[in-house]
């Protein structure tokens, strides 16, 4: 008996050291041929620049296939992060050495009014960014997709809702939900609008604290939350409500008066690129026609007016938060916020 | 001996040098960060809500570790007795919260306990309080109780100490008053590890702060640093994020510290208790009502929340009913679609060296600590435990990423500075509960100290190993954060696949990719368990263990 546990032992031990060899020689392996093939497609490949992004995966696949049957010479190397994420590798690659991306492409113009602030950004205007509006562009940036926000609410509900003041009437007390804007850049950018709005301000988000309502985590639980019947009405991004109302989910959209609030997402070319010709050509096709077009295949609204992008229904209004006004007073404002929504 | 004292500073210099490239380095370059902008800094500390953030940290974090670590060691004991019936599926069924991904908890809870969720739809019972601080502690216990639960169950297993709990039975003590003064006492050493591990695990916990917290205005330290984060292009929030974090770490450090100092060293027998005569394996009634009340804590904890996952990955937008009629695979197909293969092959080997690496890291301090005395090294590899993932990222990146950025070795390294307590708490705990006497007898039998230790101490270990290697595989295919930031055009995980699921709101395709990952572990892990003999081990414990699992029957 003994002598049989023994023999057992031994060859569990080695049966586990191999194991442990085994991996690690893969692990190690593995890390290494990383790296190489890293540094091959550098040597290989004619020019490849490195986009930072916060835009979501389907779309940036679908501009970047787009791009490469137009521009085989460049190629495209996406980081991909949530914007914290991003922001958090961004100030880290400043203190080892300056930014590692030659195109930056995020998801809401503050964060890149931030980037631009710093000096990160060139100046440079796309020939194609002169189609777009004034207000989705700056000297060193431009809007190469928006987000609306819109209301959501339950299929049904009565009366149904038509204005942003109706997140504020008593007739939904208790059932209103609004994203924080503390971890959505989309909320920061409707706190960017209603404060600075005449006729709402901060007392717009007052009268809906004192209406019951709820802050959830993003524009995202909004949608799941009304879905549920846990909200009756709530404000959120429009594709996204779109695709859920498609899929089946008890939803319907308002596009809400004096409108929907549009948030742009920007795109630049960063100062200190080493390829600043590529990554010029890549703003460039991102903002051109095709690349629009990539944008609004994969559901998400494009900037170039003219580009079909998601439904609106006729007469929708947009408007948009006043960007380089709310740069400069978006600390006090979202204090004020948290003042009002906090415990 | 002198040979002896040699291995001594070996394993003590091989630690500390550990200690200062993977955890000292980048923490000393986070500091960096706030001395080069003190006044971003200082802002962090000033600012409002800075002390409620604190107050909420500290609050939610202690009720939760109170509520964890006495459950999951009730939990121990109980299915430690060979007469509970169903005992083996009972032991797994506990150990299925730690299988549900973190970023999914807090959704999976809301909807089987909230408004409009399962317990509502049937019932008209929600959870009171589910959305704030008695939501974060109530779910934060449940999904750490698993914790304890294993390293408590490891302890027991490597050893008990029924001669003595028998004695004081027989001297007239009522079964309570041996639990109190005798069975506990025992268990010093893995109750104070589970409770450091519990502890710092809540303290830095983000996903269910934000997912619970956020609808009451609760704000956390870490659902504090992800908002600055968020708004980082601002230089000053950046710093503020990483003095937050770091103020984390102080917290950590000032209570782990006199904690480590006063569980440091078991009040362990002098001698071993024999192995006492077999009991009877017939379930008695005792056993058969603790059985049935085991299966509701699992049904209420475990089955309903993973029901409500697997429902939701199943239906095919959210509110739409999820009867069988509705049900469909379309979530799957998004979850399975783009990058998920190359991300899931990434994750997978991460894992599987994590937990080997950590593992073996953590036995080396056992190793050091054995040989000195002090609480310092259990500590010091607890500290980058308590940092966010965003913030050690950041500092890893800083320590090492002109070297190795972009690589998988950068994740890994995030990782094994991360989760170097997972490996170490669970075997400084049960090693404290062996009796050395069998190894003192190993040694004078003519054992080497290697042989000795291989063939009497590892044996008993190896429920600990197993255990702790599982937790960090775990921890490691869950993990969202880390990788996220540090991951480069190769190095792709899994999260960079959930965390785009998640941005584009598919609560639908999160639920299926989780259910996905949740299968996927149960199919690697069982025969891991198998295959290291861990039922082995715990059989051969059985015995030892039993005396005190009848008296705790009694008072339960």
């Amino acid at each position: 008996m003994a002598r049989f546990v023994g023999r057992r032992r031994v060859g569990l031990r080695l049966a586990i050291g191999v194991a442990v060899a085994a991996l690690l020689a893969t692990g190690c392996a593995s890390g290494g041929n990383a790296t190489t093939a890293a540094n091959a497609t550098d040597a290989s490949a004619p020019i490849t620049i490195t986009l930072y992004t916060s835009i979501s995966q389907p779309t940036i696949d679908s501009v970047i296939s787009a791009f490469d049957t137009l521009h085989p010479d460049i190629k495209v190397s996406v980081f991909r992060a949530p914007t914290g994420s991003l922001n958090a590798r961004i100030a880290t690659d400043q203190r080892t050495g300056g930014v590692r991306a030659d195109v930056l492409w995020v998801s809401d113009p503050l964060t890149m009014h931030g980037y631009d602030s710093q000096g990160l950004l060139k100046k440079y205007t796309a020939p194609s960014a002169k189609a777009l509006p004034a207000q989705y562009r700056t000297p060193s940036f431009a809007g190469a997709g928006l987000l609306y926000l819109v209301l959501i609410y339950r299929k049904g509900l009565t009366p149904a809702p038509t204005s942003w003041n109706d997140l504020t009437n008593p007739a939904f007390h208790g059932a209103v939900a609004v994203p924080d804007p503390g971890f959505a850049g989309s909320a920061m950018g409707a706190l960017g609008y209603f404060g600075e709005q005449k006729g709402f301000g901060l007392d717009f988000y007052k009268k809906l604290k004192a209406n019951g309502g709820v802050q959830v985590k993003s524009p995202e639980d909004v949608i799941t939350g009304v879905a549920q019947g846990k909200y009756k009405l709530g404000m959120t991004i429009a594709d996204s409500a779109i695709a859920a109302a498609k899929k089946g989910s008890p939803v319907e959209v308002a596009w809400p008066m004096p409108g929907a609030i549009a948030i742009y997402s920007p795109i630049g070319v960063t100062a200190k690129s080493k390829h600043v010709s590529a990554a010029e050509t890549f703003e460039d096709f991102v903002l051109s026609k095709p690349g629009q077009q990539a944008i609004a295949k994969t559901g998400r609204q494009p900037s170039l007016p003219g580009v079909p992008g998601i439904d609106k229904p006729a007469g929708a209004t947009i408007v948009s938060p006043d960007w380089p006004a709310f740069f400069g007073d978006k600390a006090s404002l979202l204090a004020g916020y948290q003042k009002i929504f906090g415990s | 001996m002198a040979a002896q004292r040699r291995w001594r500073v070996i394993t003590l210099v091989a630690v500390l040098a550990l200690v200062a490239a993977v955890i000292g380095w980048p923490l000393v370059k986070l500091v960096d960060v706030l001395v080069s902008d003190p006044a971003g800094a200082s802002a962090a500390v000033t600012s409002p809500g800075f002390g409620q953030a604190v107050a909420h940290t500290l609050e939610t974090a202690v009720a939760t570790t109170l509520l964890a670590v006495p459950a999951g060691a009730l939990l121990a004991l109980l299915t430690a007795r060979p007469a509970l019936p169903g005992r083996r599926a009972l032991r797994a069924a506990i150990l299925l919260p730690l299988l549900v991904p973190p970023f999914v908890l807090g959704y999976s809870w809301t909807q089987a306990y909230g408004t409009a969720g399962f317990s509502d739809q049937l019932l008209g019972v929600t959870m009171p309080g589910l959305l704030g601080p008695v939501g974060i502690v109530v779910v934060g216990a449940v999904t750490l109780a698993p914790l304890s639960y294993f390293i408590v169950g490891a302890g027991l297993a490597a050893r008990a100490e029924p001669d003595l709990e028998r004695a004081a039975r027989v001297f007239g003590a009522s079964a309570l008053t041996t639990l109190r003064t005798v069975t506990v006492p025992l268990l010093r050493a893995p109750l104070g590890a589970a409770s450091a591990l519990v502890f710092v695990s809540a303290l830095e916990a983000f996903a269910l702060p934000a997912a619970l917290g956020t609808p009451a205005g609760y704000d956390t330290m870490t659902t504090r640093i992800y908002g600055d984060l968020a708004l980082a292009s601002d230089p000053a929030l950046f710093t503020q994020a990483i003095a937050l974090a770091l103020a984390l770490v102080v917290l950590a450090a000032f209570v782990m510290w006199p904690a480590d100092r006063m569980f440091k060293g078991s009040r362990r027998p002098t001698r071993a208790g024999s192995e006492g005569p077999v009991a009877s394996h017939r379930p008695t009634a005792g056993a058969r009502v603790s059985a049935a009340l085991l299966w509701c804590y699992v049904a209420v904890v475990v089955a309903l929340p993973l029901a409500a996952l697997l429902l939701a990955a199943l239906t095919p937008a959210v509110g739409v009913s999820p009867s069988p009629a509705n049900w469909t695979l379309r979530n799957f197909d998004a979850a399975l679609s783009g990058h998920t293969f190359g991300a899931l092959r990434h994750s997978l080997m991460l894992a599987i060296v994590a937990a080997i690496l950590v593992v073996a890291m953590g036995f080396l301090v056992v190793l050091a600590e054995r040989r000195r005395r002090g609480a310092g090294l259990g500590t010091a590899v607890t500290l980058a435990y308590a940092l966010p993932g965003s913030a050690l990222a950041v500092g890893v990146l800083l320590a090492y990423g002109r070297h190795i950025g972009g690589t998988l070795a950068i994740i890994l390294l995030a990782y094994v500075a991360k989760l170097w307590p997972l490996g170490h708490r669970p075997l400084a705990a049960v090693v404290d509960r062996l009796d050395r006497d069998h190894e003192r007898a190993a040694r004078a039998s003519g054992a080497t100290p290697l042989g000795a230790w291989i063939t009497v101490v590892l044996p008993r270990l190896a429920p600990a190993l197993c255990g702790a290697a599982l937790l960090v595989f775990l921890t490691v295919v869950h993990e969202l954060t880390m990788s996220s930031l540090l991951y480069g055009p190769s190095s792709q995980t899994l999260a960079v696949v959930v965390l785009n699921a998640q941005q584009l709101g598919d609560v639908g395709a999160t639920a299926a990719l989780s259910a996905l990952m949740t299968a996927l572990v149960l199919l690697l892990a069982t025969p891991l368990f198998a295959w290291f003999g861990l039922r082995r081990a715990r059989a051969r414990s059985d015995v030892t263990v039993r005396i005190a699992q009848r008296e705790l029957a009694d008072v339960v």
